[in-house]
């Protein structure tokens, strides 16, 4: 049971390499077999996992470059746990929906080695290994959104590196300089997050190190105003790319803040509340706003994405246990409700080979099957009450109305203006006649894109009806976190702030 | 009149076992040429086997080496850095000169002198990272370059012939430079060796600084020149063009290693002392080199140029290792130029496997000649784009941890902004290490281009032990560090 976090990054990373040996033929069973036995891996992992304790578990740790502090250490806890096993399972239906013909060899074996890095990034306890797979994520899906997208994919996928190098190039420096300072503290050098979160930082330069790492991870998640790559990244990118990039890879950035802005810089993280909040506001509804100004459905999504992601952020900033919790079961129910959207999308591009709205009407009638479907993954979109968007979405306003009721109510637009675009879209698409004559010869749901969707419309309502198997390992985890921070507080006041704003987890 | 005193040196004090290692590459090196007198049949095979075994005896002497520092009236200077940087030479020089077992048949690879020249080349270069004295390191560097510049001329295209004249002018002049500062620096302190300048300047307390201060600009000129710093580089595109791939391999990482061991020496003497001045003109050089060859570097549409470009920002990096000045910083050097040997060894002899005879298409090799190389060779392809995403400097290959080590270099010793500019630099970097990427996997092939006529198994290998010491490198980092920090602390830096 101890290697099972180390089996969990590289077995996907073996698999690629010796999957080379497979005949074209046959590599789409072979990648699912790969990823569903990942998956398996993970759900082992899940049933061998201690809920009700907080720390670290299935840790390891080898080391690398001892004379400078960076070693292999490995490590889950209530927050990582839930996202790692989205991240296998969710690649595991991206590939049982696969519809691409071209290469499709190198797309699996790129798949399979992006799932690695993937699993590495929120499994990895060691600041420089995290940057490592936070950076080698970039280069798979370079080449899965250059090879297999549209027109302008060459742009697209060059964008989408450079922006997101520049990025994490600039939270590299601050992870050295952090570094630094662990070693004039203690005299040993150590990147790793456990040592560091000894350290109490003075305030500057918690601030600096805070805005440091703020751009990395704001890249990524994306937030307002760093998201400009997002849209052309989904426009351009193949169904497969798009599931993996919104439902996974966006999550790297928001487990960011909660891994590591948060517990190291807890007098930052309270200073900036207000600034961030009203970035997350901006994304929210602006986003919003973009995404029902749309014509093309992929883009609505995309736009979408943003905006939920928002609302993560909102609820991270909260800076209580309700908050983060919230804003980390937001993570896992907008991966899965994303990803079935981006594959829905993905069922009808491929039949017609368009997405944009306009050529779409009265679907309902001619594919009953994906209309019910596509119902019950955007009903989980908007937030409707006992599915799985709601949960997070909830806790997330609710965390953070103990900051501030005026922002927690204007954030809470998110759920009308979600409503608006979404419903506005599927009127468009499914209901009234069907006007163009090439949509009356459609075929509804094959038995692929059934097996792949019917285990995400059945989370998405059981985890709305019961979201106690998420929540309590992260309740736990997040309520230790809280508590290291309230511990860590430097100013008086931050930490008055912080025991106010948690009903639950900190004592008096 | 009374008798002469007589001479009396004891053989030992010269201390023969200082230059053992580069006399075996000069003997092996004038073998090489009886050879050729005697028999002009011999295949070219017998001779780059001859000059790899010569490389080798000349390596276990160097690592076998283990009498005085000091030797041939203290004109050498043997010491950790030295034998570090003899190391690096050699083994480079090992593998690039693996690269001439190519199947095109060219000019210079019919001469056996050419591989006489390039031990010689081998061997100036040792001496100049052995010698503390400015008159072996001028007399070294100025063997070592005309070799070079004849080796680039023996290629035999107006191109070769071209960028060889270009190079020896500018050496010329950087040579006269040197002679110029050497003097400057004579006349200031009665001495040409670096540690006993060091001392008369300290001992003076820099009295006459207006006088020193000349005398090091124009020392910074002259290795300015061979270190392609900004605004010397301007050599570097053409000289890189002109030449064949393998040798402009050579030329982006030896020369340069040495060349950087002599300025290791020399600004130690300014850096001790907190020199305002020169740590200044070093900074502003140190920053104008990195930023500014990698924007024309981005304009470039020939891979070749572009990796010239690059090699020129490189460098710059190296340079800033010198400019923090600390323990830590010296060793950082020798890991990033060793890890930038790996990356740049796999890139220029994967342009040399993409050789051909084929002058008419424009230069040899724009970035159409790679379009969708993917397609018709995947090996070859997987592996340029390895080599590229290592220059790019992104994790876990080999030049991320040269950066790594150096960018956290720059911000321990409290450099903030000169790690900022670093990030940036790399990041535009990465820009035009995309496009050769972009060109060879996202791009249809084009049915005109010759395909790797030039490929033969022993190229492959090269490149294909460079890929995998580039993907490894996390591994060989720490043992890289126990090494090269035990040879710069014995060498006192």
């Amino acid at each position: 049971m101890d290697y099972i976090l180390s089996i969990l990054i590289f077995f996907p990373l073996f698999a690629a390499f010796i999957g080379f040996m497979v005949n074209s033929n046959s590599i789409r069973v072979y990648g699912i077999i790969v990823t569903l036995i990942e998956f398996i891996i993970s759900i082992i992992m899940y049933v061998n996992f201690d809920v009700q304790n907080p720390n670290m578990q299935f840790t390891q740790n080898i080391p690398i470059i001892p004379s400078y502090g960076i070693n292999y250490i490995v490590g889950i806890d209530g927050i990582s746990l839930f996202l790692i096993l989205m991240t296998t399972f969710m690649s595991m239906i991206a590939l049982i929906a696969l519809s691409e013909k071209r290469a499709i060899k190198n797309l699996i074996i790129t798949i399979l080695f992006l799932e690695m890095t993937m699993v590495g990034v929120f499994v990895v306890l060691d600041a420089i290994i995290f940057y490592l797979f936070w950076e080698l994520s970039l280069i798979p899906m370079l080449y899965i959104i250059g090879a297999w997208g549209g027109n302008l994919r060459i742009y697209a996928s060059i964008k989408f590196f450079l922006y997101t190098f520049l990025g994490s190039l600039i939270m590299l420096v601050g992870m050295l300089y952090l570094g630094y300072v662990y070693y004039q503290t203690t005299g040993n050098w150590s990147f790793n997050i456990q040592d560091w979160n000894m350290l109490i930082l003075p305030f500057d330069l918690q601030m600096w190190l805070f805005i440091a790492f703020f751009i990395g991870f704001a890249v990524k998640v994306p937030m307002f105003p760093f998201h400009t790559w997002l849209p052309y990244a989904h426009g351009q990118a193949p169904t497969v790319g798009s599931v993996i990039l919104a439902a996974v890879l966006l999550k790297m950035g928001t487990y960011g803040f909660v891994r590591f802005s948060l517990p190291l810089f807890p007098d930052a993280s309270s200073f900036f509340v207000i600034p961030v909040a009203i970035l997350s506001l901006i994304a929210i509804i602006y986003t919003a706003m973009v995404a029902y100004a749309q014509e093309d459905m992929k883009q609505v999504i995309a736009y979408s994405s943003v905006s939920h992601m928002g609302v993560i952020i909102l609820g991270i900033f909260a800076l209580n246990v309700e908050g983060i919790s919230g804003a980390i079961f937001l993570m896992i129910s907008h991966g899965i409700v994303s990803g079935g959207l981006f594959l829905l999308v993905g069922v009808i591009y491929d039949r017609r080979h368009t997405k944009l709205i306009c050529d779409f009407g009265g679907l309902a009638k001619v594919m009953p099957k994906y209309a019910t479907m596509f119902a019950f993954v955007m009903m989980g979109a908007i937030g409707l009450p006992l599915t799985i968007g709601f949960v997070g979405e909830f806790l997330s306003l609710l965390g953070f109305f103990r900051t501030s009721p005026v922002l927690a109510l204007v954030a809470g637009m998110t759920i009308i203006l979600g409503a608006v675009y979404m419903l506005v879209m599927y009127k468009k698409v499914f209901f009234g006649e069907v006007t163009n004559e090439e949509n009356k010869k459609l075929l509804d749901l094959n038995k692929k894109e059934l097996t792949a969707l019917i285990p995400l419309v059945i989370l998405i309502i059981f985890l709305g009806v019961y979201p106690k198997p998420i929540l309590e390992p992260a309740n736990n985890s997040v309520s230790k976190m809280v508590k290291i921070m309230h511990a860590k507080v430097l100013d008086n006041d931050t930490a008055v702030k912080l025991v106010n704003v948690n009903s639950i987890g900190v004592q008096k | 009149m009374s008798e002469m005193p007589k001479i009396t040196i004891d053989f030992l004090s010269l201390n023969f076992a200082t230059i053992s290692p580069m006399i075996v590459a000069i003997i092996a090196g004038l073998l090489i040429l009886c050879i050729d007198l005697s028999n002009k049949k011999l295949d070219k095979s017998l001779y780059i086997m001859l000059t790899v075994l010569a490389l080798l005896i000349d390596l276990g002497f160097v690592l076998g080496f283990d009498s005085d520092t000091r030797g041939f009236f203290d004109l050498l200077l043997f010491d950790g850095v030295a034998t570090l940087g003899q190391i690096i030479i050699i083994v480079g020089s090992i593998f690039f000169v693996l690269l001439y077992f190519n199947k095109l048949r060219f000019q210079e690879l019919r001469y056996p002198e050419y591989f006489a020249l390039y031990l010689f080349v081998v061997a100036g270069f040792q001496f100049m990272v052995t010698s503390d004295s400015l008159i072996l390191i001028f007399v070294s560097l100025e063997t070592s370059s005309m070799a070079l510049y004849t080796m680039i001329a023996m290629h035999n295209r107006l191109t070769a012939i071209e960028a060889a004249i270009k190079y020896f002018t500018m050496g010329a002049l950087s040579t006269a430079f040197f002679a110029f500062g050497s003097m400057v620096f004579y006349a200031q302190t009665g001495s040409v060796e670096l540690s006993e300048i060091s001392q008369v300047l300290t001992a003076n307390n820099f009295s006459n600084y207006f006088i020193t201060l000349v005398g090091a600009c124009f020392i910074i000129a002259a290795l300015g020149f061979k270190l392609s710093l900004f605004p010397f580089h301007l050599w570097v595109a053409d000289v890189y063009e002109g030449s064949t791939s393998a040798l402009a391999g050579f030329i982006s990482v030896v020369p340069k290693i040495a060349g950087f061991i002599v300025a290791l020496r020399f600004f130690e003497i300014f850096i001790i002392h907190d020199d305002k001045f020169i740590e200044l003109i070093l900074y502003v050089i140190v920053v104008l080199t990195m930023t500014i060859p990698n924007v024309i570097a981005l304009l470039q549409n020939d891979i070749k140029r572009m990796l010239a470009y690059s090699s020129v920002s490189n460098a710059g990096f190296a340079m800033s290792a010198i400019l923090i000045g600390t323990t830590q910083a010296t060793e950082s050097l020798f890991l990033y130029w060793i890890m930038f040997f790996l990356a740049n060894l796999g890139a220029f002899s994967i342009l040399w496997l993409k050789r051909t005879k084929d002058y008419n298409n424009g230069s040899d090799h724009t970035l159409e000649k790679y379009k969708g190389l993917i397609k018709t060779s995947p090996l070859i392809a997987c592996l340029m784009g390895v080599f590229m995403i290592t220059l790019a400097g992104l994790p876990p290959f080999s030049l991320f941890w040269g950066k790594l080590y150096l960018i956290g270099n720059a911000v321990n010793a409290g450099h903030i902004i000169l790690a900022i500019i670093m990030i940036l630099n790399s990041a535009i970097a990465a820009f035009y290490y995309l496009k050769p990427v972009v060109a060879i996997f996202l791009k249809q092939p084009d049915e005109n281009t010759i395909q790797l006529v030039n490929m033969t198994q022993m190229i492959k290998f090269v490149a294909i032990i460079s890929a995998i010491f580039t993907i490894c490198a996390i591994f060989i980092v720490e043992p890289l560090l126990q090494i090269i920090s035990f040879y710069t602390q014995i060498s006192g830096f």
